[in-house]
């Protein structure tokens, strides 16, 4: 074809969102989230090394609303991905990708991150 | 860089509005993006008033609709209107489908018609699909056998060994599946898309082809294999119901345990 200014036909602006697709582009997201968490939470640890007053500065921190909002936070981020990840795996062994049994464990994963974030907060406030 | 917004050229502006003639109590706005290669302009979503009580029941009908009565310049293509040649793949309320087979009963409200995602438009509906068929031929989509005496004869095939194509000769390349997958939006000149990756599944699982081997190691790399993350949308969209994902999924099976 003759080089012209044809335009682009649209696509994420048109495309409806499946339960698939917002399930797969959030997996990337909390991945990349789950990668930096992880890396503050090394330094974190490192940080226990200098001694009470960094612990403090921390604990004052994760006590505050915004520190909690983030401590549950990542408890859902860690929780969606490790069972979002299970389904990954699932199709690398071959099994999982007929339509109907990829929408059920989809759902399922996202129910189960909700459930696991409950369990953990439980946990940690000693409710068990 | 991943551009996710349309680029200037492609911004789309409010078109034109066609108000109904027939006088009807049933009324369908159908939106329909338009782009005229003959003119500088930007692309357009026009709106028409579809008068429902004299239309057929699928998507097409009510685009041959138009064309005779409202816009005879409305473009697009089709042949078959059977669900069979593939050429009416088009992007219907939000998702790709084949109009002829899509009924606009199961759309509540107004209907939007868009050309095939992420492809240069040729005119209005019309996609460039030159890419895509590229892409198709560098697969070798046919049958590869050893040169020599064999291929005087016939080669046979168990009924087993052909159910194993079943879900994947049905194919008919309407593009459907490759247009509505981001990976192929975003990494479309060097990912194959999942269209193209079926069919490339579909010969080296076909027990007569000799070239198994080469074809796998064909395919197996970064690029044009492993943009796959099981987003789906193919799978979803597909207007026959086969199953790109499993058919991409079965060649990374086979090439993680040969």
């Amino acid at each position: 074809m003759e080089e012209k200014n044809n335009p682009l036909s649209p696509h994420l602006q048109i495309y409806r969102w499946q339960i698939s697709s917002l399930l797969s582009i959030t997996h990337r997201i909390v991945g990349v989230i789950n990668f930096l968490a992880i890396t503050i939470i090394c330094f974190w640890s490192l940080s226990l090394l200098f001694g009470a007053e960094s612990y403090l500065i921390i604990n004052n921190f994760l006590q505050s609303f915004f520190g909690k909002f983030v401590a549950v936070g990542l408890c859902w981020t860690f929780s969606f991905h490790i069972l979002n990840e299970l389904r990954h795996l699932f199709w690398d062994l071959g099994y999982g990708f007929d339509l109907k049994i990829s929408k059920i464990t989809g759902v399922l994963a996202l129910l189960g991150s909700f459930v696991f974030t409950i369990l953990f907060y439980l946990i940690g406030k000693n409710i068990f | 860089m991943v551009q996710f917004s349309l680029p200037q050229n492609s911004k789309i502006l409010k078109g034109k509005y066609y108000q109904d003639k027939s006088g009807s109590n049933n009324l369908k706005k159908v939106n329909v993006y338009r782009w005229d290669p003959s003119k500088n302009e930007n692309p357009r979503i026009d709106t028409f008033e579809v008068n429902m009580n004299e239309c057929g029941p699928k998507v097409l009908d009510i685009l041959f609709k138009i064309k005779n009565e409202i816009d005879s310049t409305l473009t697009f293509r089709r042949s078959c209107a059977h669900g069979v040649c593939g050429s009416c793949a088009m992007n219907v309320d939000g998702v790709n489908t084949l109009s002829c087979t899509k009924s606009h009963s199961d759309i509540r409200g107004e209907l939007n018609i868009y050309p095939l995602p992420h492809l240069k438009v040729v005119k209005d509906l019309v996609g460039d699909l030159n890419v895509l068929y590229k892409q198709y031929e560098s697969v070798e989509p046919w049958l590869k056998t050893k040169v020599g005496e064999k291929t005087t004869k016939e080669i046979k095939q168990s009924q087993s060994d052909r159910e194993k194509l079943d879900g994947y000769y049905e194919c008919i390349l309407c593009a459907c599946c490759s247009t509505a997958c981001p990976s192929y939006w975003w990494n479309g000149d060097k990912y194959l898309g999942p269209a193209v990756l079926l069919q490339a599944y579909r010969w080296i699982n076909d027990s007569r082809d000799e070239d198994k081997k080469e074809r796998l190691k064909k395919v197996a790399d970064e690029l044009k294999l492993y943009r796959c993350h099981t987003i789906m949308n193919c799978t979803n969209s597909c207007p026959k119901g086969l199953n790109p994902a499993k058919a991409i999924g079965s060649i990374k099976k086979m090439l993680a345990t040969s």
